[in-house]
């Protein structure tokens, strides 16, 4: 449904990228009222809030890998700093809830300085180092259990609040808010990508010793795409939180949370912004209503062979298909 | 408390070991095709779990599995290399993203086959403790340890030695000029995985042997083998040990003296430790800047 429902969006042939831009806009905008109108059973509205905040996830990662030119295998350290975070600054420190998620985010951007001497390291290290990096705060977690009530996790904090008559922690309200999230986020990522930071990011995954000759700060750049893209995998992170009403390490740090955005990203096609957002769409519905009733323990095993094949035939995914279906006139495939 | 420090320096040295089979093999792919195996500790977990298959099976001695891991693990590491030589655009990225994938597969087929449960050898012949004065060990963990010595001893032989672990290095050191030389870097590269599958073929049978498994054992060693590279450097073998007994006995000593939870939170700090204040690793190896 919603991956039909975005295709007109990933497909549109040639056109400016304003065109694009809302025909992007539109698509989502679908997205968002169909589940609402044909009034979607609460299974199916949590099934989709989940959906979307991977979406946003795997948007973030998208924004680290096309924009910044960084695998990231650890996003899971700032989706989970994100949720205890603004967990813990509303139920500790009566932070409204609205006001805890976005500060959740800049608590995980904190986190993320860690990784900046990472930077430093060429691709395939720099991927390593953030795997090994996510460890850390699962084990913070659970460790520091004055502040985080350990493993045995965090259940008394405050859910959503009612805005404008909107309860946002009942479903059809969570759903919104999220998709709101993940289409504010869409537009900065547009934004960013047609700026002249992305012309010059664009520059540096062409050659980067070629932009610093001609004085464009590339560490610099990259460090502002690490940082902006851990702010958005801990709001989207601390949304799940107030959602779910409920926190432990291994759920919060779980290595799902660097895996699935991976997956998502990847099989929608992470140098778009559409991509990484319809990918997670399908692919977590994919996981949860086809692969787990298939192989209860271990159903990740599906979601590894749909990711080595998309690897193999179609490194672009889904919208490197489409775009080989329906070729448009003269656009770069990395600004598609 | 100096036996308890003694023992665990001990424990450190000897588990140090098969760390450092683990990394080599992950250096040894890294080197012929500049390609980071993400999978490579899941090729170690499979191993052991061979080990536990025939040990469980049979009732034979764990060591008894080196032919049967040897050849599953070396047609999967074969696969692999198949599979990643498939990559043409953008090649790094993608094949970190494919060997992630394969990881996956591989840790969650495991998971399917074998169960979550945490699996050791019942081998009461290796679990039997020596003693050194006041220091102990499994018999496991000495035999692991020396096999892990002979290991490296012949791979360096090889490597310095022999027509295809010198075609190795001179892939790995310039791969075009080689190429003029009559090597066919892509047999060189072939060689290399599998030389790295059996590399992980041992060092898998000796971690069943001496530590425990379990399907998410893998992931961990992939980790420990990197932290253990950003230790050394990528180029000695004499490095790498060192490096590799480095984490082991970070790891003895966190155990140790503060709890088991923490060992690999103690990796991961010596791991930022050396990243932030000595990038070039600890024995000055060759940059591995960008």
């Amino acid at each position: 449904m919603s991956h039909s429902a975005s295709h007109p969006a990933a497909g549109s042939p040639a056109g400016s990228s304003t065109a694009r831009g809302i025909a992007l806009g539109a698509g989502l905008l679908v997205l968002a009222l169909v589940p609402l109108m044909v009034g979607a059973s609460p299974y199916m509205l949590g099934l989709l809030i989940s959906a979307l905040i991977l979406a946003g996830l795997a948007l973030s990662w998208a924004l680290l890998g096309n924009l910044g030119g960084m695998v990231s295998f650890g996003h899971a350290a700032f989706f989970g700093v994100g949720a205890y975070a603004s967990a813990l600054l509303a139920a500790r420190l009566n932070v409204p809830v609205l006001l805890a998620i976005p500060i959740g985010g800049l608590f995980a951007t904190l986190s993320s300085l860690a990784m900046l001497p990472a930077l430093r390291l060429s691709g395939p290290y720099f991927a390593l180092a953030i795997l090994a990096y996510a460890q850390i705060f699962r084990i913070l977690a659970t460790e520091l259990d004055w502040l985080t009530g350990g493993a045995a996790g965090l259940q008394r904090f405050p859910s959503l609040p009612t805005v404008f008559g909107l309860d946002l922690s009942e479903r059809a309200g969570s759903y919104v808010l999220v998709l709101a999230c993940v289409v504010l986020f869409a537009l900065v990522y547009v934004v960013i990508r047609r700026s002249h930071v992305g012309t010059a990011l664009r520059a540096i995954a062409e050659s980067e010793d070629a932009t610093r000759v001609v004085g464009v700060n590339a560490t610099v750049l990259k460090t502002w795409m690490l940082l902006l893209s851990a702010f958005i995998a801990g709001v989207f992170g601390a949304l799940n939180a107030h959602i779910i009403g409920f926190l432990e390490p291994d759920y919060a740090f779980s290595g799902i949370w660097s895996v699935m955005p991976i997956i998502a990203a990847v099989f929608g096609g992470y140098r778009t912004v559409l991509g990484p957002i319809v990918g997670a769409v399908v692919i977590y519905l994919f996981d949860q209503v086809v692969a787990k009733s298939l192989i209860p323990v271990g159903h990740q095993i599906l979601l590894g062979i749909v990711l080595a094949v998309m690897v193999l035939v179609a490194p672009n995914g889904l919208s490197g298909l489409v775009a080989r279906l329906f070729p448009r006139s003269e656009k770069h495939h990395a600004e598609a | 408390m100096t036996e308890l420090v003694l023992q665990a320096l001990f424990s450190g040295v000897l588990i140090g070991g098969v760390y450092a089979l683990v990394a080599l093999g992950l250096a040894l792919a890294f080197g012929a095709m500049r390609i980071i195996n993400l999978a490579h500790g899941e090729l170690v977990l499979l191993a052991a779990y061979m080990a536990y298959l025939v040990e469980s099976r049979t009732g034979l001695d764990p060591y008894f599995a080196i032919p049967l891991a040897l050849i599953v693990v070396g047609v999967a590491s074969w696969i692999l290399f198949l599979l990643v030589d498939r990559i043409k655009d953008h090649r790094e990225l993608n094949s970190l993203i494919l060997t992630f994938a394969i990881g996956i597969i591989l840790t969650n087929a495991i998971l399917l086959l074998f169960a979550s449960d945490v699996r050791t050898t019942s081998s009461a012949f290796l679990q039997d403790a020596v003693s050194f004065g006041d220091v102990y060990a499994m018999r496991g963990e000495l035999i692991a340890f020396v096999l892990a010595l002979v290991l490296m001893g012949v791979l360096w032989w090889w490597l310095k030695s022999s027509w295809y672990g010198r075609a190795v290095r001179a892939v790995s050191s310039n791969r075009g000029a080689a190429q003029l030389m009559g090597i066919n870097p892509t047999r060189i590269e072939t060689v290399s995985f599998l030389v790295a599958g059996a590399l992980a073929s041992f060092a898998g049978i000796a971690l069943y042997t001496m530590s425990v498994v379990q399907p998410a054992t893998g992931h961990a060693l992939t980790v420990k083998a990197f932290i253990i590279t950003v230790l050394a450097g990528v180029g000695s073998i004499p490095g790498v040990f060192l490096g590799a007994v480095l984490l082991g006995l970070t790891e003895a000593l966190t155990v140790t003296f503060a709890s088991s939870a923490l060992q690999e939170l103690a990796g991961m700090v010596l791991f930022l430790l050396v990243l932030f204040f000595m990038p070039n690793g600890l024995f000055g190896a060759r940059a591995r800047r960008g």
